[in-house]
């Protein structure tokens, strides 16, 4: 063992209410850091995983024509745009949805996409009337481009599938409706006529706006009731990596001239108020690592003046400078090393505890308690930043130590 | 370890030629060391005496190589080494000097033991193992070999000396240099101490330079320096 290390060792287990101090502060910042990463993270890719089961990574939408001067605009069709974009005249719906599916399943990174016709229906019970989101599916494709099999929570998907005349509701509208799966209700077309479909099932995305609003039929069945038989609203597109969705996005739309969006960008509010959240959450979570670093920073100076004696005594034997530098970054080390791991045990713990914790969240997400996200990145991220934070509060303790003249403490030294 | 060399000119463990040092800031700037000359010849014991405040510490503390001199020449086996760098004086305290300081100065976090291989770690020119007996015997020699791991702070400050002692004897020193070596030691253990060293410099033919204001110590060196007011007024020898 290299002296300086032996010495640093000596020194630091010798002040052992300093050394608890020391690790208690590196120790709690990091547990600290672990366990809000974890449950703004936790919260965050719950509320993604909901989007992307929902509605997929990217929704391909309207088909557009790009606005040349001496346009002018046909009866189904609405300009858009503004000076720094190129206006659009857009149509509603997929123009040759099929087509359009063959080359979207090309690119490497699409796991899967479904078309999906949506429209305005009325859904009537023994009790209660609602306007409904209606969302014309493919199932199996449907299956392939969303967590939809996940979200049945009553009934099931197999009946919904041989069933033409059935329905998957959300949760909240059931609940509005007071149906339960296994009910019949009556579906009003837009030319008035009333028919019998089966409640296959009940599902539950998590996302409330979904949940009292949607309804899964058939997409033959839809075309049918909304007397729209090519009618396709949009293509739901899966993703291997969805980080990438926004270039896909892009791509897409000058690709297909279909609008195109990614998850970020039809959830940009939310993710907005994650994002505030975890800044917050940083923020707070850099003033303890400073707090513990500040406090480390104070103990290793207390320590050389403590240790003045002991260095003059160490330089007159011929240790040099770069050792007694090394001797007070080395118990910056020790601490760093030693906090850290405390610190991750105790995240892990806390973490473990919180996720525990029963939290009613309903709304954007459902949850019955806090989220957390196990990430060893986390760990990383918390060491790191308690390394940093150490070392740079010993550097400045070890550079004075290091700089002491030995002959001034030995002249006015005495017992 | 004994460093010899062999030329036509003769090499002294230590010399030093008209050093001046100056202390103080303006008005309580003091002229300490006025042109102060010594040699230590191999093999010899060189007692320095004065009055407190003469300038007998801050000449040994320039010839530990602790502080600088403002002028003069300093050399150590024939070495100048007034100009070299810090990293360089170090090397050649830790090769080539031993220094006891007037209260033991030991680290009180460490055992006696460890104490005195402290020095020998940074010089790390034996295994490990070789360093622990070489300490031990070196414990044994000023009588502590029976503590060797005892925590120095449970020493008494006899012991501590000793310690010490053995400790600055530890990397073998081309030069011994002492601030009242024996200031704190029964007359058993003085005597001890100094028949140790006086062996060890005759032997080896080390050198030698300890302050000191016992004048039996003084009288059993080869050479006594009467320093006052910053100059030797005359060297004795005995």
């Amino acid at each position: 063992m290299p002296p300086a290390i032996h010495i640093a060792l000596r020194f630091i287990t010798s002040r052992k209410r300093s050394l608890a101090l020391s690790l208690l502060g590196v120790c709690f910042g990091v547990a600290f850091f672990v366990l809000t990463q974890a449950q703004t993270q936790g919260f965050e890719r719950f509320f993604i995983q909901t989007i992307l089961s929902s509605s997929g990574a990217i929704v391909i939408t309207d088909r557009f024509q790009l606005a040349y001067s001496g346009f002018e605009s046909g009866e189904d069709a609405a300009f858009v745009g503004s000076s720094s974009q190129q206006r659009r005249k857009f149509y509603d719906g997929i123009t040759n949805p099929n087509q359009l599916m063959r080359v979207i399943r090309q690119f490497s990174n699409v796991r899967a996409c479904a078309p999906v016709a949506q429209g305005s229906v009325t859904l009537r019970s023994t009790l209660h009337t609602e306007i409904t989101r209606a969302f014309g599916i493919d199932l199996p494709l449907h299956l392939r481009a969303t967590g939809l099999r996940e979200q049945v929570i009553s009934g099931s998907l197999e009946e919904f599938r041989t069933l033409p005349y059935s329905v998957l509701i959300g949760e909240l509208l059931a609940q509005r409706l007071q149906v339960q799966a296994g009910e019949t209700i009556s579906i009003i077309g837009t030319d008035g006529t009333s028919k019998s479909f089966r409640v296959a099932g009940i599902f539950r995305s998590g996302v409330n706006a979904i949940d009292e609003q949607r309804t899964y039929f058939h997409i033959n069945i839809l075309q049918e009731l909304l007397e729209k038989p090519q009618l396709v609203s949009m293509i739901m597109v899966s993703l291997r990596d969805p980080d990438r969705a926004p270039e896909l996005a892009t791509h897409f739309e000058n690709l297909f001239f279909h609008r195109a969006k990614s998850w970020q960008e039809r959830e940009r509010g939310n993710l907005q108020v994650f994002f505030a959240l975890r800044l917050s959450a940083g923020i707070t979570v850099a003033l303890v690592i400073l707090l513990a670093g500040f406090g480390i920073f104070n103990i290793l100076t207390m320590s050389v003046l403590e240790k003045v004696r002991e260095i003059a005594i160490l330089r007159s034997m011929g240790y040099q400078r770069n050792d007694i530098s090394a001797v007070f970054l080395w118990q910056g080390f020790v601490v760093a090393t030693l906090g850290s791991a405390l610190g991750a045990v105790a995240g892990v713990l806390m973490t473990y505890g919180v996720s525990k914790i029963p939290l009613r969240v309903r709304g954007i997400l459902y949850a019955d308690s806090f989220i957390v996200h196990w990430s060893v990145s986390h760990y990383v991220y918390a060491t790191l930043i308690a390394f940093l934070s150490v070392i740079l509060a010993s550097y400045f303790p070890a550079r004075r130590a290091a700089n002491l003249a030995p002959v001034d403490t030995l002249r006015g030294s005495g017992q | 370890m004994a460093k010899t060399a062999s030329s036509a000119t003769p090499v002294y463990p230590l010399e030093c030629r008209d050093l001046q040092r100056h202390l103080g800031e303006e008005e309580t700037r003091v002229h300490v060391l006025r042109g102060v000359s010594l040699t230590l010849e191999p093999g010899t014991l060189h007692a320095v005496v004065g009055p407190s405040g003469c300038g007998k510490s801050t000449l040994l503390y320039i010839l530990g190589l602790l502080d600088s001199p403002e002028s003069g020449t300093l050399l150590i086996g024939g070495q100048e080494v007034g100009s070299l760098p810090d990293f360089e004086l170090s090397q050649k305290r830790n090769e080539l000097l031993g220094f006891i300081f007037q209260f033991h100065f030991l680290l009180q976090d460490f055992t006696a033991i460890e104490n005195v291989i402290i020095p020998m770690r940074k010089l790390n020119q034996l295994p490990y193992e070789d360093m622990r007996e070489r300490a031990a015997e070196l414990l044994d020699a000023v009588g502590l070999g029976n503590k060797l791991d005892r925590p120095s702070r449970h020493l008494s400050g006899g012991e501590q000396q000793r310690v010490a002692i053995a400790r600055a004897l530890a990397n073998d020193p081309q030069v011994i240099l002492a601030d009242e070596p024996t200031g704190n030691l029964d007359t058993a253990n003085s005597d001890r101490v100094f028949a140790l060293l006086r062996g060890l410099v005759k032997d080896q033919q080390k050198g030698l330079l300890l302050v000191t204001h016992n004048q039996q110590i003084a009288n059993a060196c080869d050479c006594v320096h009467h320093m006052r007011d910053g100059v030797i007024e005359r060297t004795q020898h005995n």
